[in-house]
Parts: C-alpha cells; sequence; structure tokens
C-alpha cells in the first residue's frame, strides 16, 4: 500500500535566467514497510527531495501525498500536523535537545502529540533501540551512535508512517554506521513504516530495499534487490 | 513550561545569572519605592493624621500654610461639619545637646487636630507641647525645655506622639497661645487672633467658604503643593519608571542572544512539527519563571535589608505598593521575550536542517 506519492513534483529557485531547477519532474511511490535509500552527490537534490516529502518545502508544481493527503494544498500550521502526526525525523545529532535528558527528549513529544503511545509500547521501544539505560543521560554523555538511537527512538515515536533520515551516519564511524542502518532496517520491518534514507553513503545502501540515485535534480527508477555490485554498476564503475 | 524548566534546570549558571540580575534590578525597585514612600511620609504624615477632607488658606497664600495668614473669625465664615484651626511655623529647637529644625503647630485641645499622645500627657498649660517621637531619636526626651531660634519662650515636652512630621520636619504641638507667644513675642495679644488655616471635616469639598479672600484646597492637593513634595516624588517615581524598563531590556537583549543560539535546535524541533506556539509559550514561561524567582528575590531582600537600615534613613515599605510594583516588574520583563517570539517565528525549519 503506497503511504507517499510523489505525482509530477518539481521545485525551481530564482526566476529568468536565474532559475535552478533543483528537482525535475519527479514521481515516486513508496509502501509501508520499505526502507528507501536516495543517493547521490552534494547539490544533486536530494535534501530538496526530502524537505518536500518532508512538508517543509512546497513544490513549485505537482502533488505530495502522505496517506491520502495532498500535502501541497495545505497551510504551513496543517503541514506541521502532518510532520507531528505522520513524520519522524532522523538527522545528523543536531535533532536532540541539547538540556534535555534522553528521557525527556521523549516526553517532550509525548507533550506536544499528546502522547498516543503506551508505556508499554514506549517500554518496548526503549528496549529494541537498546536505550531503556541511557534515559537519564544527555545528549553530550551520549556517544555518536548512541545518540543517532535516540534520534530514531524519538521519529519512530508515536508511530509515523514516514522516517525520513538525512545523511543519520555522516558523524559515525563504519561500525556505528552499519549499526544505525541495522537499526533502521529492523524498526521499518518491525513497525511498517516507510523509512527515507537521503546519503551519499554507499555503504548503506545494501541494507535498503530500493535505492535511487539522484543526479542534477533527476530521480532515477528504483533499483531492487540490488547488491553492492549491482549498485558499482550502476554507478558505471565496474 | 515543561521545556522552560528542563533548560533552567540544566542551564543553572546561566540563569542563576539572569535571575540575578532581575533579583538586583527589583531589588532597586522595591528600595527607591521604600525609599518614595518613607520620603513623602516624612513630608505628609502629621496631615495624614488630621484625617481631614481640606484645608482653608488665604487665597494669595499660593496653597502654602506657611504663607498663608488670616484671623480666627474667618471661621465664621466656613461651612462644614468638622474645622480646626492651625498656626503653622518653622523654628530651631534645642534641648542644650541637639538641635532641630521643627514645624510648631498651634492648635485648640479640643479640636480634631489635637493628636493621641503615646508617651506622657496632654499639653494643658502654656509652653507645654507635644512632640514627634521621631525627636526621641535625636536625644529630646519627656520634660526638656527647648529654646527656641527665634523666640525667647522655652517649651517643655510633656508628650509624645507618633507619625507627626510635615515637610520633614518632627512637629511640636501646643496651644494657640503659646504659639502667638513664639511667633509675635511681645505682640501676641495683639495678634491673638492671627492663625494659618482651618481645617475641615466635611462630606462635600464644595462650597466651603463663599468668602473671596479664602480658598479650600483638598488636603491631596495641599500635600502636593508642600515645598518640594512633588518634585520629590517625581524624581523617585521617574528611576522606578525607567528601572521598569531596563529590566525589560535586560531581559530582551538576555533572552535574544540565548534564542539566536538556539536557533538550530528550534529549527529542527519545527521540522519535527513542534509549533511556533509551543516553543514561543516556553520562551514566555521561561522568562516569566526568572522574572518571578528573580522579583521575589529582590523583594525578600528589601524587607530584610529594611529592617536593619538605620532609622534615620526614611525609607517604609508599603507592600500594596511592593506587590504591585512586582507585578509590573514580571509583566515588563516577560514583555521582553517579545523579540525573542519574533525570533523564534521566522526560523525556517528548512534552514536548521541543512536544505
Amino acid at each position: 500500500m503506497a503511504v507517499l506519492e510523489l505525482h509530477q513534483v518539481k521545485k525551481s529557485f530564482g526566476s529568468g535566467h536565474k532559475k535552478v531547477e533543483a528537482l525535475k519532474e519527479t514521481d515516486f511511490l513508496a509502501n509501508r514497510g520499505e526502507l528507501i535509500a536516495i543517493i547521490g552527490p552534494s547539490g544533486s537534490g536530494k535534501s530538496t527531495f526530502l524537505t518536500i516529502v518532508g512538508g517543509l518545502l512546497s513544490p513549485t508544481s505537482g502533488d505530495v501525498i502522505i496517506n491520502g493527503e495532498n500535502l501541497t494544498t495545505l497551510n504551513e500550521k496543517a503541514r506541521s500536523q502532518i510532520r507531528l502526526r505522520e513524520i519522524g525525523f532522523v538527522l545528523q545529532a543536531s535533532n536532540l535537545i541539547p538540556f534535555l535528558s534522553v528521557a525527556n527528549q521523549l516526553k517532550l513529544l509525548d507533550k506536544v502529540k499528546k502522547g498516543n503511545m503506551s508505556k508499554v509500547e514506549r517500554n518496548q521501544l526503549y528496549e529494541d533501540l537498546g536505550i531503556a539505560d541511557l534515559l537519564m543521560k544527555y545528549p553530550s554523555d551520549l556517544s555518536g551512535g548512541e545518540r543517532q538511537r535516540v534520534a530514531i527512538a524519538k521519529a519512530l515515536y508515536s508511530n509515523p508512517s514516514i522516517i525520513l533520515a538525512d545523511e543519520p551516519t555522516a558523524s559515525l564511524d563504519s561500525d556505528r554506521a552499519y549499526e544505525v542502518m541495522e537499526l533502521l532496517k529492523k524498526v521499518t520491518k518491525q513497525k511498517k513504516t516507510t523509512t527515507i534514507v537521503v546519503t551519499h553513503d554507499i555503504r548503506l545502501v545494501d541494507y535498503c530495499d530500493k535505492v535511487y540515485k539522484m543526479t542534477d535534480g533527476v530521480l532515477s527508477t528504483a533499483l531492487e534487490n540490488h547488491t553492492r555490485v549491482q549498485h558499482m554498476a550502476y554507478e558505471g564503475k565496474i | 513550561m515543561f521545556l522552560a524548566w528542563q533548560e533552567i534546570k540544566k542551564n543553572k549558571l546561566r540563569f542563576t545569572l539572569i535571575t540575578g540580575i532581575l533579583m538586583l534590578v527589583s531589588y532597586l525597585v522595591f528600595f527607591l519605592s521604600g525609599l518614595a514612600t518613607g520620603l513623602a511620609n516624612l513630608n505628609r504624615e502629621a496631615v495624614d493624621k488630621w484625617n481631614a477632607t481640606a484645608i482653608i488658606l488665604t487665597e494669595e497664600s499660593d496653597k502654602s500654610l506657611y504663607q498663608s495668614f488670616m484671623s480666627i473669625d474667618q471661621l465664621n465664615d466656613i461651612k462644614a461639619d468638622e474645622t480646626a484651626v492651625i498656626g503653622q511655623l518653622n523654628v530651631i529647637a534645642s534641648n542644650g545637646d541637639s538641635k532641630q529644625n521643627i514645624s510648631l503647630f498651634g492648635i485648640n485641645r479640643e479640636e480634631f487636630l489635637m493628636p493621641d499622645v503615646t508617651e506622657g500627657r496632654d499639653f494643658k498649660k502654656a509652653n507645654e507641647v507635644i512632640a514627634d517621637d521621631s525627636l526621641k531619636e535625636e536625644g529630646f526626651k519627656l520634660g526638656d525645655e527647648l529654646s527656641l531660634s527665634s523666640s525667647d519662650q522655652l517649651l517643655k515636652i510633656v508628650g509624645f506622639t507618633d507619625q507627626a512630621r510635615f515637610n520633614a520636619a518632627p512637629v511640636l504641638y501646643t496651644n494657640l497661645a503659646t504659639f502667638h507667644q513664639v511667633k509675635f513675642g511681645d505682640a501676641a495679644k495683639q495678634n491673638k487672633d492671627q492663625i494659618n488655616g482651618i481645617v475641615v471635616q466635611n462630606d462635600s469639598l464644595s462650597n466651603l467658604t463663599q468668602n473671596d479672600e479664602l480658598t479650600s484646597i483638598e488636603i491631596e492637593t495641599f500635600i502636593q503643593n508642600l515645598p518640594g513634595y512633588t518634585e520629590q516624588k517625581l524624581t523617585l517615581n521617574f528611576m522606578i519608571y525607567f528601572l521598569f524598563g531596563i529590566s525589560s531590556i535586560i531581559v530582551a537583549i538576555f533572552l535574544y542572544v540565548l534564542t539566536v543560539q538556539k536557533i538550530s535546535m528550534f529549527g529542527v524541533m519545527k521540522a519535527q512539527g513542534i509549533s511556533s506556539y509551543y516553543l514561543s509559550w516556553s520562551v514566555v514561561a521561561q522568562t516569566f519563571i526568572l522574572a518571578s524567582i528573580g522579583t521575589a528575590l529582590g523583594f525578600a531582600f528589601a524587607l530584610v535589608s529594611g529592617a536593619f537600615l538605620p532609622a534615620a534613613v526614611p525609607v517604609s515599605f508599603d507592600v500594596t505598593v511592593m506587590v504591585l510594583y512586582g507585578f509590573i516588574l514580571m509583566a515588563v520583563a516577560t514583555a521582553g521575550a517579545f523579540f525573542s517570539v519574533l525570533t523564534i517565528v521566522r526560523i525556517d525549519p528548512l534552514k536548521a536542517i541543512g536544505g
């Protein structure tokens, strides 16, 4: 079942001869339980894609539909509600609030989302993500990997339909990066969310169900059941 | 409130500094308000003691009791429920050890200007006086014989009364005959009908007198026209109002700097769907918490330090005024969060997540 649909979505900045098409006409479909990677170099339009999908940026034209609701017809307040309800963001370490303990990071979401997660579900989430022992710690006390585990917990809090991860492993070493991707894969399958990871780190694509490549604002067709070799072939490296 | 309080708890030093500054500002406000009340009392407490509606002075006196000269016969021109005549003179009194500027009130014992005696007894004979008890701190005591700067008369303190200062000078109450002796000396007999004013207690202020040479002045207006009273009050009030502005600006600057430091964090939170309203409310709540703590501490310190001040410092805390000023301080400090709220509303979550 399609959770996210993009129809003929375009985004351009500026006008006249200064006009830049950051995202060219794009169609995209993501189903429940899929872990999708969008790869590409810096400036290729990955972040534009992610921010449009996340309702942070309005497309110049086209429709973005999340669970049947067209984001492009909504005002900022309504989009903000959708973000709160339907979308979980995993960014770099900066998405943790420095003065809140891990428990309070999640309690804050509980307050603004009016708490639709039971205590049992919450404890299960802590167990699943291995953060039960970190609840009283502050972000500055956590390692990079631990921070991202908490960030994923925040994204998963209140059971969103979509998780958008922007370079979630950028500040991590290889082992930690794989650990985070394992975790994203696990929660995607367990909770049947749709997870879209934007990255330029090709080591991560092995964990994904589909891989799209973004080049100069053009999204490629999906590579399914890929392997690293397939990906590298797609890259033209072999 | 949750976010606001958690941040305060985590960054204790930072917020203690802000609270400390607010505490000092509020302390200064409360202290100045105490000083304003104390100085005002110094000028007006003897008049407040009259519990009067108005005072009748001559038209040409320009609302000054000292400059008003009338005859006691003019009492017949006054229509009021209660009247009391008063003669007033500024002199320097000495008991041999101490000298003090005093205000001598000549009154009739049976009229309502007669003060309650807190120590000693009423004046009964010529040259007996009841003195304001602040004179005791200057070394004056019951039985002291006072020599006066402008008279050969000697006055004897037979009683004390409380809260009886007029235009910053302690009052000596005596009968009219003694007052005339002090004021006119050998010419006292010829001037035995001379008084300075007539104090009235009446339900209405209108039509107290039809005499064109006299004017009725509401007591509050009379006080406002005491020499230096309004100027002093305005100066201190101006300082207090200025401090309200300063506290607002201090809070605005501190919070704005803190908010700017947190723009990226707020942006991420907005990207996650947390509304500008929630974040703005958090900053306002935080300011309110800091302002409340700072003001409460300032309030407490003002009262504590007031208790240890020497009696010569004219500080008198009016708790009602202090509470009012406290609320104003909290309100203006909270208003200082306005710029931060504006900043939060303008944060683009897209920029915060590097889009």
